[in-house]
């Protein structure tokens, strides 16, 4: 067991980076596909990696520095609190509301880094990150009320374990309903192109990334893929099963029941973010008050009535 | 990517990442942004070569000036171009910014944008289609290989020339120098 916790802290934020950026990666590569392009390579964001850390890129000041490690180390943090298949390291304790809080960290993290930037539009990028925070987080609270109160537990690893015996929530009633409410808020979580008002480079520089360069913009990127992947597997986590199977199958015990519990929750994270990348190659970009106009409507009262169903049921 | 591409990319990490991720800030000056959007799009798509457009210029490490630079655009062209970090590379599009080209008896246009700026390679015609864009990035990226694409460093060593003649056209510019000769230069 204590193998098992030691592996899970050092191999879930290493998994964790490559998914985000190969998923970044094959994002990229779909978008193209759409667009009836041939796209760049796969690997991509690993390139541009390794340049990025060969730049000499200026620092404005320390808080700049500290800001972007705070950011980083907020979603590495939140990333040891949520399970990745079997490796769920301090999956344990707090749960699902130590999760609600850490979801802030890394947006104030950047924030703070560009208050030290000095340029307007980073400070415009940060106020509309915020304010589409306002948007959806009202939802996700909605849904994360309702997943505790059908379970009976604020512990994420307990949720698991109820689905892989009693089967996925999305395809059970009632959480069939606050489920519907996640996917429909889940690009603004990631950030993606209908939603991409806090990053958009055509209308204003691409917002709080306005001053990052070198290093400091590969660090970005790799919060980035890292917020990504986070908002993507919590919704496996809570709605999918995690590393369960559909149905009657069940993974073997063991080593290898483990790599082929987190390789599953890999496919079921990458098959989750294909359709949010579907959805970014179709939509064009939503004003700011649109977005959040959107959130506040059909997803909150979706979501609303799944919490009334489920209390009441 | 063969194995001879693996090889050199771990004996030259630099050199290969910088050929294949070249983000690019585009300055919007004369005709040349015309054949810009084709080629970043579906038609001739320049992300396959690992072109991508950036919004800023801390970002990115390929200026694309495309077109004749007037007097009052190249003052934006200087400050972008200091503010990339290194290594950066600056290609100009067309025959303008080579001898000023159509324009080259204007009052307010540029003959020689590299007595201001240093420029890698020229992309000539009036205006390169998208293919000869491609085919200048293509050898952008053999001088890359061959380290003779080195305008930023020579923009460091020479840079009391640059600064000299750009301070020729406006007087006193209002910015600091971006090397001093200390150290502590970034």
């Amino acid at each position: 067991m204590v193998a098992m916790k030691v592996a899970g802290l050092v191999f879930s934020p290493i998994i964790a980076v490559l998914t985000g950026l190969l998923l970044t990666g094959a994002s990229r590569k779909m978008v193209a596909r759409v667009e009836w392009r041939y796209g760049p390579p796969l690997l991509q964001p690993f390139i541009d990696m390794v340049k990025l850390f060969f730049q000499r890129a200026p620092s404005h000041g320390e808080v700049f520095d500290y800001g972007l490690v705070i950011s980083l180390s907020g979603s590495i943090v939140l990333l040891l609190f949520l399970p990745i298949g079997h490796l769920c390291p301090l999956g344990g304790g707090g749960g699902l509301l130590v999760i609600i809080y850490l979801m802030l960290i890394p947006p104030l993290g950047i924030a703070t880094s560009g208050g030290e930037g000095a340029n307007p539009y980073i400070s415009i990028g940060v106020s509309r990150k915020l304010m589409l925070g306002l948007g959806y987080e009202v939802t996700l609270i909605l849904v994360l009320l309702s997943v505790m109160s059908e379970y009976n537990t604020i512990s994420i690893l307990k949720v698991v374990q109820a689905q892989s015996e009693s089967g996925w929530s999305l395809f059970s009633w009632p959480l069939v309903i606050p489920g519907i409410a996640y996917l429909l808020i889940m690009p603004a979580i990631l950030g993606v192109k209908p939603f991409d008002v806090a990053s958009a480079p055509q209308e204003i520089s691409s917002g709080s990334h306005a001053e990052y360069g070198g290093k400091y913009l590969a660090f970005v990127t790799v919060g980035g893929g890292l917020s990504e992947f986070i908002g993507v597997a919590l919704f496996v986590n809570l709605f999918l099963g995690g590393p369960s199977l559909p149905g009657a199958f069940t993974l073997p015990a063991g080593a290898l029941g483990v790599f082929l519990g987190v390789i599953l929750f890999l496919v079921k994270v990458a098959f989750v973010f294909s359709l949010n990348v579907m959805v970014s190659a179709l939509f064009p970009r939503l004003r700011v008050e649109g977005a959040v106009k959107y959130l506040w409507g059909w997803p909150a009262l979706i979501g609303l009535i799944g919490t009334i169903v489920v209390w009441a049921l | 990517m063969d194995r001879r591409q693996l090889v050199k990319w771990l004996k030259e990490p630099l050199k290969m990442s910088n050929k294949y991720s070249l983000h690019v800030v585009y300055f919007c000056t004369g005709c040349g942004i015309i054949e810009i959007p084709p080629s970043i799009t579906a038609r001739w798509d320049a992300e396959r070569f690992g072109v991508k457009p950036v919004a800023t210029p801390r970002q990115a490490n390929l200026f694309l000036i495309t077109g004749y630079v007037s007097l009052k655009t190249l003052k934006p062209i200087i400050r972008t171009y200091e503010q990339m970090p290194e290594p950066k590379y600056t290609v100009a599009l067309g025959s303008c910014p080579i001898d000023g080209g159509m324009y080259w008896d204007s009052y307010n246009t540029i003959n020689h944008l590299d007595k201001y700026i240093p420029i890698d390679g020229y992309i000539a015609g009036c205006m390169p289609r998208p293919e000869a864009i491609f085919t200048g990035i293509t050898h952008l990226w053999t001088l890359i290989d061959e380290g003779k694409a080195d305008g930023y460093e020579r923009y460091r060593e020479r840079y009391q020339e640059y600064r000299s003649n750009q301070e020729r056209l406006y007087g006193q510019l209002e910015w600091p120098p971006l090397y001093t000769g200390r150290d502590d230069d970034v």
